[in-house]
């Protein structure tokens, strides 16, 4: 798959972006990568997302990888801070794993390798 | 970020492509239904022949060239082959999907055909070979990208070249365009950010401008035509009433609570990428198409306008795209400025041509959802202003001149009301 690290960039850019328009003031990334996959970990110190917020993410976070969206829209991943692309996001993610205790909300997005 | 909590019928990736096989179907029975009541097979068959041997060049409508019949079989072959494809790759149903199959199955009644499309899916498959990616990560733009078809007909009969050439350069012509248009797409996004709908529009603009300019530098001359069926057929505009009745029906089926929460679409601003398949659930997408269909209608028939091939292409596209971020609450604005630009300078709102700039004007929905009625007034004036003015830059050979068109003013307007916006 053409522009893979480029791709991984702009899904950080624009879950860092939902999340700086969320009001977070402390947070930390990380990405590992590996053989076969590329896993994305974001923490979010102090978090004030609500039950039902955190539901609306991961319904939008977690649906499945839709290759043609990503191949034709990837670009716009993290272009814009009017409103979130996070239907993209998802359509370029395999999984996502999502917990929140006491205060901290934890994030992981999973894509394997094309 | 809003999701409304969708609560409908489960459709199956079958029942959802059997949801679309009913247009194909439908036009292939109209078209043949037509021939049989005029019992004339042979109008048909030379219908769909000088179809396909027309240049196709905008604007070349199929109903005027081959009859209503042969236009019909041909929108139905070409819906056929689209489905068939999408069938084939095992392509999940959603909404970009949806305004793809529509999109293409409209302009097949003016400017596509199975002759002048077929190049462009080979250019395709090529790059994808030349990438080592699968081809069905590529279709939708493939399919998009059919909007440079006409070039491909220009140069095989448009005799400007000696008929032994023509042919085969018109097919190369077609297969070039297809391997170069899925990079050239992409990158073009920037340009607008998402707030033109039509953005293979805007990339086969850019294309289809460079490859005029070529031809023209060869002294070889590429000119707007207008071919235009001048008669309304009240059998159509039952067909199109009945296809988008249809449409709300699935809905109701879907969801049944669709009357009560339908507006939950207008909560979207509308920019790329905004499937209301995933957001609103299949049922409230379905219903919205229907809805979008059918105010196309009512307002071609109040402004005395002829449903043609050209004003199905605009009425087919804001269907679809009604899958993939129209919905009246952003396309009203950009509509209303178009419609008081034609007031104000006076042109003949029942005239096809005005009447697409209108239907195709709303690929700029996403400026009105996003910026307010105002700026979508705006919007929609300077579309009307561009749009009759950039076709004779590419020649014609580009069936989404709006999409050329909404993609200029977007990448104009955006940036300016970014500058003067408040944090």
């Amino acid at each position: 798959m053409q522009h893979e690290i480029k791709k991984i960039t702009r899904i950080v850019d624009e879950m860092l972006t939902m999340f700086m328009m969320t009001g977070t003031h402390e947070m930390d990334v990380r990405i590992q990568k590996e053989q076969d996959k590329t896993s994305i970990y974001f923490t979010q110190y102090g978090s004030t997302f609500d039950d039902d917020y955190i539901e609306q993410l991961e319904n939008n976070l977690n649906i499945q990888r839709q290759c043609e969206v990503e191949g034709y829209y990837w670009q716009l991943t993290g272009e814009n801070d009017m409103d979130e692309q996070l239907f993209l996001v998802g359509a370029m993610i395999d999984q996502v794993i999502i917990e929140k205790e006491e205060g901290k909300l934890s994030i992981e997005l999973v894509r394997f390798n094309p | 970020m809003q999701l409304y909590q969708i609560q409908e019928k489960e459709l199956h990736k079958e029942q959802k492509l059997l949801i679309l096989l009913m247009f194909p179907i439908s036009f292939m029975i109209f078209g043949i239904g037509i021939s049989v009541y005029q019992a004339d097979f042979n109008t048909l068959a030379k219908g769909v022949v000088d179809i396909i041997v027309s240049p196709t060049i905008l604007l070349t409508d199929f109903l005027a060239i081959g009859g209503i019949g042969a236009a019909f079989v041909n929108a139905a072959v070409i819906g056929f082959f689209n489905l068939y494809l999408l069938a084939y790759y095992k392509l999940r149903i959603n909404g970009l999907l949806i305004a793809a199959f529509m999109t293409v199955i409209g302009f097949a009644f003016f400017g596509k055909n199975l002759f002048n499309v077929i190049p462009i899916y080979l250019g395709g498959y090529m790059y994808t070979k030349y990438q080592r990616i699968a081809f069905k990560d590529s279709i939708l733009v493939i399919m998009f990208a059919t909007a440079l078809a006409p070039i491909i007909s220009e140069i095989s009969f448009g005799d400007i070249l000696p008929t032994y050439i023509a042919l085969p350069f018109g097919i190369i012509v077609g297969i070039f365009i297809g391997f170069i248009i899925v990079p050239l797409s992409t990158q073009m996004l920037k340009f607008h950010d998402g707030f033109n709908l039509y953005n293979i529009g805007f990339a086969s603009g850019i294309l289809g401008t460079v490859l005029t300019s070529i031809f023209r530098s060869f002294k070889i001359e590429i000119e707007p035509v207008s071919i235009i069926y001048k008669n309304n057929s009240w059998l159509i505009v039952g067909l199109l009433i009945f296809l988008f009745c249809y449409l709300m029906i699935i809905g109701l089926y879907v969801n049944r609570h669709v009357f009560k929460h339908f507006t939950e679409v207008f909560k979207y601003k509308g920019r790329l990428v905004t499937d209301f398949t995933h957001l609103v659930g299949y049922g409230i997408t379905f219903f919205n198409m229907g809805i979008m269909g059918l105010l196309c209608i009512i307002y071609v028939i109040m402004v005395k306008g002829v449903i043609n091939g050209p004003v199905m292409a605009g009425i087919f596209t804001v269907v679809g795209f009604s899958a993939f971020g129209k919905h009246l609450k952003n396309c009203f604005p950009i509509v209303l400025g178009v419609f008081i630009t034609s007031l104000v300078l006076g042109y003949d709102l029942s005239s096809t041509g005005m009447i697409i700039s209108l239907l195709f004007s709303t690929t700029l929905a996403p400026i009105a959802g996003s910026y307010g009625i105002g700026i979508g007034i705006v919007a929609g004036m300077m579309h009307l202003m561009l749009v009759t003015n950039v076709g004779v830059i590419h020649g014609g050979i580009n069936l989404y001149n709006n999409g050329f068109a909404g993609g200029i003013v977007a990448g104009f307007i955006i940036p300016i009301v970014d500058a003067f916006k408040r944090e």
